[in-house]
């Protein structure tokens, strides 16, 4: 079992939910809720890339799904949760997680039992003749291989971190949305259209939906239960790097990430199926040791 | 005033005709329909709905949605093709059958509740239905309600000496009240074993998901294979619905084996499989018998070529009794005959024993099933004899429905190959040469 080889999986397995994870948590700091239907924006990203792929090119198809996750998260927000902005954290959440219910059932209505698949092809480069560091069973270095769709995601994940961080620390928008996480109040003292900011960051979290949910079909397949069967791993990443900082859901996702694929590897074999349960024991761990989470931010009420 | 009629009540199957005349109801009308309504509501609260002229209500907990939904058409399809070959031939006791179907979604906590409510408010008789994943962690449960569970799906060999009569069909109380006219686990998974030893491959990994059926079938496997003197190397079981398999498969694969099984959904299957070719890992696919379907040919492509399932018979002694009568367009899986036998046994259960409730029905599967008596392949030839008063033996289309005492059946599995883009059918492993797996009190 080689060490580099499995860090390369956690890497890629890192990189799906940290796109998906920036929206989540990003909803949390600014709208100050959890929102458990996010799992079924990845779904209609899904489907509606799917369905986009069927006449378009892929890549195109992937801009308008994630255009088209950013128009269901907005309308959503205005149907749903902007009524109730003002009752408080827990109303909300509870508003998402009837809301989710509703979208998956909905969803398997319209689109009927069974998965789709994106017709997609993928290349190995395998990087052979490496020395191995054998430490016990763990061979620290040894030969590994990258295929291209893992490359695509990789890129697609370093892509959305840069145009985050130059969103949040160069535009307007950005800035406003960072003095809005930090106090609203304030921020609205200072003149900011808070609900402007709220918009906003629906429709930016919306549009990362839309892209992991392609990125998650393309690797696995479109089903109602696409976005579904992630949004725990997606809310223990962003909860592990501290609720509300994307910087802390990206550095979260990567942990948990290689968490899952590292406890795979290694544990002993009868107990590989809990690598799972293994990334939520790491999740308690670090917040009773550091209830703030990786980037400090504290939990609030939600 | 013209009165109009409309029905008033519906409880346990009656229904009341009264005259919509909202000024003149008169008193003596008004005590008959009160009265008439309480007798039938009476009668269905003290449990006589089931056998009380009317319809007979069979229920079936299905996998409408869910992981398994892919199989459910063909089941789907074959259970009306004999409810309606049942009805045609008169339906057992002269009364019609109905049939109610509600989803599970292979979950457990579902599956409870709609057992309940079949049993409860449809006031079915036996049922139709219940996978190994719902069977399993529901077995005291089942035994609660006391109503027979007739299921062409459960392959768990957790189940081989659960079920049946026990070889006395009077006696209820040592029943299982769980009968399956599908073959086990432990018989296919033998056929998959013997096939492997037959190749030369031995040593193997294992590899399967974390529910019921996935496990049970590895265990079958793994069970077979080492007591004819294979050995597995590696066995790695996975979290279903995981975005990426490649950790497992890196795993696995870092240890010796020539050939390697796979027991998973088939969803979770396509991912596997797909990462398996991206790994370039190679070495001889064994597939557990749901994946032998065309969507995983069709996703992994060309490096799933000579991977082989070794899948229950569809080939009982009236297969064409059943084939001639099925005319849906969902495709025949191995367990679509299974739910063709389980339907026309319990029905044939019903017509020997002259009522049409969950004890009777469980006292009389096994007589019409195994041992002497004429033999039989569809209701209409069972239903003629009996009222001919001969004993009758049930032939089915996907094994000879001999029950065992623990409710078992035993049949031919068949290896499907991957060739050429699809499954082919490369070989028949007979029902004797799998009997030796199966010791007669283990099963």
């Amino acid at each position: 079992m080689g060490l580099v080889q499995n860090v390369v999986f956690g890497l890629v397995q890192g990189s799906y939910i940290a796109i998906a994870a920036i929206g989540f948590t990003m909803i949390y700091g600014i709208v100050n809720m959890i929102n458990f239907a996010y799992g079924e924006y990845l779904t209609i990203g899904a489907f509606v890339g799917i369905l986009a792929a069927g006449v378009l090119p892929l890549p195109v198809a992937a801009l308008v799904a994630m255009v088209g996750g950013g128009i269901a998260s907005i309308v959503l927000a205005k149907l749903f949760f902007t009524p109730i902005n003002e009752t408080g954290p827990v109303p909300m959440l509870l508003t998402s997680i009837g809301l989710g219910l509703v979208l998956r059932n909905v969803i398997r209505l319209g689109a009927g039992r069974g998965a789709r698949y994106y017709d997609t092809q993928s290349a190995t480069y395998e990087f052979t003749g490496i020395p191995e560091l054998p430490v016990g069973s763990v061979d620290l270095l040894g030969n590994f291989f990258v295929t291209s769709r893992m490359l695509v995601v990789v890129a697609c994940a370093v892509a959305v971190f840069v145009i985050l961080h130059a969103l949040l620390t160069r535009t307007d928008v950005g800035i406003a949305m960072r003095a809005m996480s930090d106090s609203e109040d304030l921020a609205r003292v200072r003149g900011i259209d808070t609900q402007m900011i709220r918009n906003s960051v629906w429709i930016l979290a919306g549009v990362l939906a839309g892209l992991a949910g392609v990125l998650l079909g393309i690797q696995t397949n479109v089903s109602v239960t696409t976005g579904f069967s992630q949004i725990l791993q997606i809310l223990a990443a962003a909860i592990l790097g501290g609720a509300g900082s994307p910087y802390g859901a990206i550095a979260g996702s990567y942990v948990i990430g290689l968490v899952v694929a590292l406890s795979t590897a290694f544990l002993p074999p009868d107990m590989t199926g809990l690598s799972s349960a293994v990334a939520f024991l790491v999740l308690i761990v670090v917040l009773l040791v550091k209830p703030s989470g990786i980037a400090g931010q504290e939990v609030r009420e939600a | 005033m013209v009165g109009r009629w409309y029905l008033s009540q519906k409880s346990n199957g009656y229904s009341v005709m009264v005259p919509r005349n909202t000024n003149t109801v008169d008193r003596r009308t008004f005590l008959k329909l009160t009265g008439g309504s309480g007798l039938a509501a009476t009668a269905g609260c003290i449990g006589l709905g089931g056998d009380s002229g009317g319809p007979i209500v069979l229920g079936q907990p299905a996998a409408l949605t869910g992981q398994w939904d892919f199989l459910q058409p063909g089941v789907s399809a074959a259970t009306d093709a004999a409810i309606e070959s049942i009805n045609d031939a008169g339906g057992p006791l002269d009364r019609e059958v109905e049939l109610q179907r509600r989803d599970t979604a292979v979950s457990p906590q579902e599956a409870r509740t709609v057992v309940t409510q079949l049993v409860e408010n449809d006031d079915a008789v036996a049922l139709l239905g219940l996978f190994s994943s719902e069977l399993n962690p529901l077995f005291d449960f089942i035994q609660e309600q006391e109503t027979p569970v007739v299921t062409p799906w459960p392959g768990s060999n957790f189940l081989d000496t659960r079920g049946g009569d026990k070889g006395s069909p009077d006696d209820l109380s040592d029943d299982g009240w769980i009968w399956r006219t599908v073959i086990s686990d432990t018989v296919h998974t033998a056929g998959a074993a013997l096939r492997a030893l037959d190749q030369d491959h031995e040593t193997v990994g294992v590899i399967n998901g974390n529910t019921e059926g996935a496990r049970s079938w590895a265990d079958g496997f793994i069970n077979a294979y080492e007591a004819n003197g294979g050995t597995v190397t590696e066995r790695v079981e996975v979290s279903q619905g995981s975005s990426s398999y490649q950790s497992a498969l890196d795993r696995l694969f870092g240890n010796d084996f020539s050939a390697f099984a796979v027991s998973l959904p088939l969803e979770d299957a396509i991912t596997l499989m797909s990462d398996w070719a991206d790994g370039n890992y190679g070495r001889q696919p064994i597939l557990s018998d749901p994946l032998a379907q065309q969507d995983l040919v069709d996703q992994v492509g060309d490096p799933l070529n000579g991977a082989w399932a070794a899948s229950p018979g569809e080939s009982g002694p009236n297969y064409s009794a059943f084939e001639s009568a099925y005319e849906a367009d969902a495709e025949i899986n191995a367990w679509t005959p299974p739910a063709w036998d389980a339907t026309v046994v319990t029905a044939l259960a019903i017509e020997r024993a002259g009522e049409a409730t969950p004890d009777a029905i469980e006292q009389n599967l096994g007589p019409v099933s195994r041992g002497g008596g004429t033999e039989v392949a569809t209701f209409q030839e069972g239903k003629e004899a009996l009222n001919n008063d001969e004993e009758i033996n049930y032939q089915g289309a996907a094994t000879d429905v001999s029950f065992t005492n623990f409710g078992n059946v035993v049949g031919s599995v068949v290896i499907n190959e991957v060739q050429d883009g699809g499954f082919t059918q490369v070989e028949t492993i007979s029902a004797g040469e799998l009997r030796e797996f199966v010791p007669e009190g283990e099963y």
